[in-house]
């Protein structure tokens, strides 16, 4: 019983994390129409700038945190302007853009950070929480956790209980009617982008004293977010919670009770099979022409 | 008493690394210089195992070309160190070697070895080239010019088994956990032989993806066996980093052995020292005063931890002092030939049955496990941190286990498929 307590622990802390990755990813492609290949470099800079601002410069964790939402989300602004917008009408082209700036996010992490064994990030809540006997907690995976499930709620909250919550929701349903009713497509479009990329900033800053932080830490998460994606269903923000909840959970237990690779090729397998049999996924819908 | 090959290597190698202030400079002639061809991953997730080797090497030759080189024959020689970065990666590792030969005119190649080398072996024949693994399962009657002259991968983990055997007679169950890949796999099999051979059960063995990076569902499944003893196998520095950061989240109180232990201060950081207290592993610091003892083949190992420190804080890992070392063989070999040209020195290496090991006198050794005697096996020390400090803690005898297990090993080697004549 001990071992099935804790890979549920365990692999609440992985919903949590590929949530907040998928839930950013799906907020840029419903509104923007764009496949952000550069989300995992996004991710990607939250750890580092954890590692400068918390690891190397002394701040409080929190603090370094904030700083990384904060900084990866002007990062997400400016990706908008510059490498989307001019690209709207041409989702291939943003697409390209995206692998672009991936590579250059990860030159420029090798230039800033250097290669080699990965950034030390000392854990900033030490020790571990027992829940149950046999049953316990990292204190910074309960940290993480809990900001992490706190960012969801309020993005929930924000999209469901607030106006430009729902203009978000309008453009991402028809963005030539939400144009016409005068919601500013590019305003909605920024907003959409920078959440996206200050969540991903903050997956990445939470998860820093916890994995490695090296310039190709995205490469894996890019591909568990399109999994989860996919599974929930491209466009639904809903679907992408609940695909990252399950996805978590089994990839999680197919990797206690059996092997971590057979768990992430069961993953494809799956999205694979859902491709196939609802290509909408668990929770999109069918848009016709 | 004759003069050994011990005073001899460090007559020529120490006098250099003491530098122009101890002992006056020797008024050679007109230098040349040679060229040493260093291939390694100097990027990527197993540059731990080659970045600070290219470091040790430069500190190694500067202090040596600071006290006028080498005398190699007729000739003085500076050593200069060209690398190429081969990623882990088979091709780059070709592209690296041919560069290293065809253009920059090197005498020897030293390798990380593992998966690159079967990018390179063709070409390594081909060109006559000795060139140097860390890896001796890269070894087999097909390697003709490939030497492993320091490092003894896997093998030597038997001694640290060993060790915990002998001072933890009550830990009987262990668990294994590895990176499926040419580092990992052989390990297991090796660390399998050694737990038989001790009378230790392996409960399990998990050999996960390099790509993972969530290692709380591993920890989790491997805690479930309720082992004594955790092992990290041959696990890349950052695996046991993080490995170790979930085994102790996670409660566990048992006894650690592991084939590295590199930063072993930050994992003493993230957990605890009393969690870290008893760690074993097999790379010791080179502040250690056990390297000190007569038999030690590497000039001022003291001396040269704080050189290198204070050129690179904080990237000491296992490998800093083994291609030095490597280096300094080759300068031995040379001297002995006369020559600096590959075939020669490796005639004046391979041309008697024992050599200079940095950690004593070592048999040329391998025809059981690789086909081929081109592997230096002797003694290696066993490493186990105490209070927050590695300290050796004795020497093991690898060909004294060997003697004794030999028949427990091959199986074990030959059920993972790790035998020379299965790595097709």
């Amino acid at each position: 019983m001990d071992i099935i307590l804790q890979t549920c622990v365990n692999a609440l802390v992985a919903s949590a994390f590929f949530a907040l990755m998928a839930v950013g990813l799906v907020l840029i492609f419903g509104v923007m129409g764009i496949i952000n290949f550069a989300h995992g470099e996004l991710y990607m800079v939250g750890a580092y700038l954890v590692w400068y601002f918390y690891a190397s410069q002394g701040w409080p964790f929190l603090a370094a945190v904030l700083a990384a939402f904060l900084i990866v989300t002007v990062i997400g602004l400016l990706m908008e302007r510059t490498l989307f917008r001019p690209m709207r009408d041409n989702p291939l082209g943003g697409l390209i853009n995206s692998i672009g700036l991936l590579f250059i996010l990860q030159v420029l992490a090798v230039q800033v950070g250097g290669v080699g064994l990965m950034k030390n990030v000392p854990p900033a809540y030490r020790g571990s929480l027992d829940l149950l006997p046999g049953v316990s907690i990292g204190n910074q995976r309960l940290v993480a956790l809990v900001i992490a499930a706190a960012l969801l709620v309020c993005i929930w909250y924000f999209l469901t209980r607030t106006k430009v919550g729902w203009a978000l929701r309008a453009v991402a349903q028809d963005r030539d009617a939400a144009a016409l009713q005068g919601i500013n497509i590019d305003r909605i479009s920024m907003l959409a982008m920078g959440l996206g990329a200050g969540m991903a900033g903050v997956a990445g800053a939470l998860i820093a004293p916890l994995t490695r932080v090296e310039p190709y830490m995205g490469h894996g998460v890019i591909i568990t977010a399109f999994i989860v994606t996919i599974v929930g269903g491209i466009g639904s923000l809903s679907g992408a919670v609940l695909a990252a909840v399950l996805y978590a959970f089994f990839h999680t237990f197919v990797t206690t009770y059996w092997n971590g690779t057979v768990a992430t090729m069961m993953g494809l397998l799956i999205m694979l099979v859902v491709l196939i049999v609802k290509p909408t996924g668990i929770m999109g819908t069918r848009v016709s022409e | 008493m004759g003069i050994t090959r011990r005073d001899l290597l460090t007559a020529t190698a120490g006098t250099a690394i003491l530098g122009s202030s101890v002992i006056p400079r020797i008024g050679f002639g007109a230098t040349k210089t040679v060229k040493i061809g260093f291939l390694a991953p100097l990027t990527g997730e197993v540059s731990a195992w080659g970045l600070p080797g290219l470091y040790g090497c430069e500190v190694l030759v500067k202090n040596i070309n600071a006290a006028g080189g080498v005398k190699i024959g007729d000739d003085t020689y500076t050593l200069e160190i060209a690398s190429f970065d081969d990623e882990y990666l088979p091709d780059k590792a070709l592209q690296g070697f041919k560069k290293l030969v065809s253009e920059e005119d090197v005498k020897f190649v030293m390798m990380l070895g593992g998966d690159p080398w079967p990018g390179v072996q063709r070409f390594a024949n081909q060109s006559k080239m000795l060139a140097t693994t860390l890896l001796p399962s890269d070894l087999s009657p097909d390697t003709p010019y490939l030497l492993a002259p320091c490092e003894v991968h896997p093998i030597y983990n038997v001694t640290g088994v060993e060790y915990l055997a002998r001072n933890f007679p009550d830990a009987k169950r262990a668990v294994i956990c590895a990176q499926n890949d040419s580092l990992g796999i052989p390990s297991v099999a090796t660390y399998e032989a050694a737990f038989e051979a001790a009378g230790i059960e392996v409960v399990d063995v998990n050999i996960f993806d390099p790509a993972t990076t969530d290692f709380a569902p591993l920890v989790t499944s491997l805690l479930a066996k309720k082992p004594d003893i955790f092992c990290y196998d041959t696990a890349y520095a950052d695996f046991v980093n993080l490995i170790a950061q979930q085994l102790h989240n996670q409660g566990y109180k048992g006894l650690q052995i592991s084939c590295t232990c590199d930063n072993y201060p930050q994992i003493v950081e993230k957990t605890s020292k009393e969690f870290m207290e008893g760690f074993i592993f097999q790379f010791p610091d080179f502040d250690d005063p056990m390297l000190n003892e007569p038999f030690i083949n590497f000039p001022e190992p003291n001396k040269f931890f704080a050189d290198y420190n204070a050129a690179h804080p904080g990237t000491w890992t296992a490998v800093s002092w083994e291609y030095p070392s490597i280096v300094l063989q080759w300068i031995e070999a040379a001297k002995m030939a006369g020559s600096i040209e590959p075939m020669q020195v490796l005639e004046a290496m391979k041309g008697k049955p024992s050599w200079p090991h940095i950690f004593g006198e070592a048999d040329w050794w391998g025809q059981d496990l690789w086909g081929i005697n081109n592997a230096l096996v002797g003694k290696w020390p066993v490493v186990v941190i105490r209070d927050g400090k590695a300290v050796i803690a004795e020497y093991g005898d690898i060909p004294a286990w060997w003697a004794k297990n030999k028949d427990v090993m091959i199986k074990r080697m030959r059920d993972r498929n790790q035998m020379w004549d299965q790595r097709a």
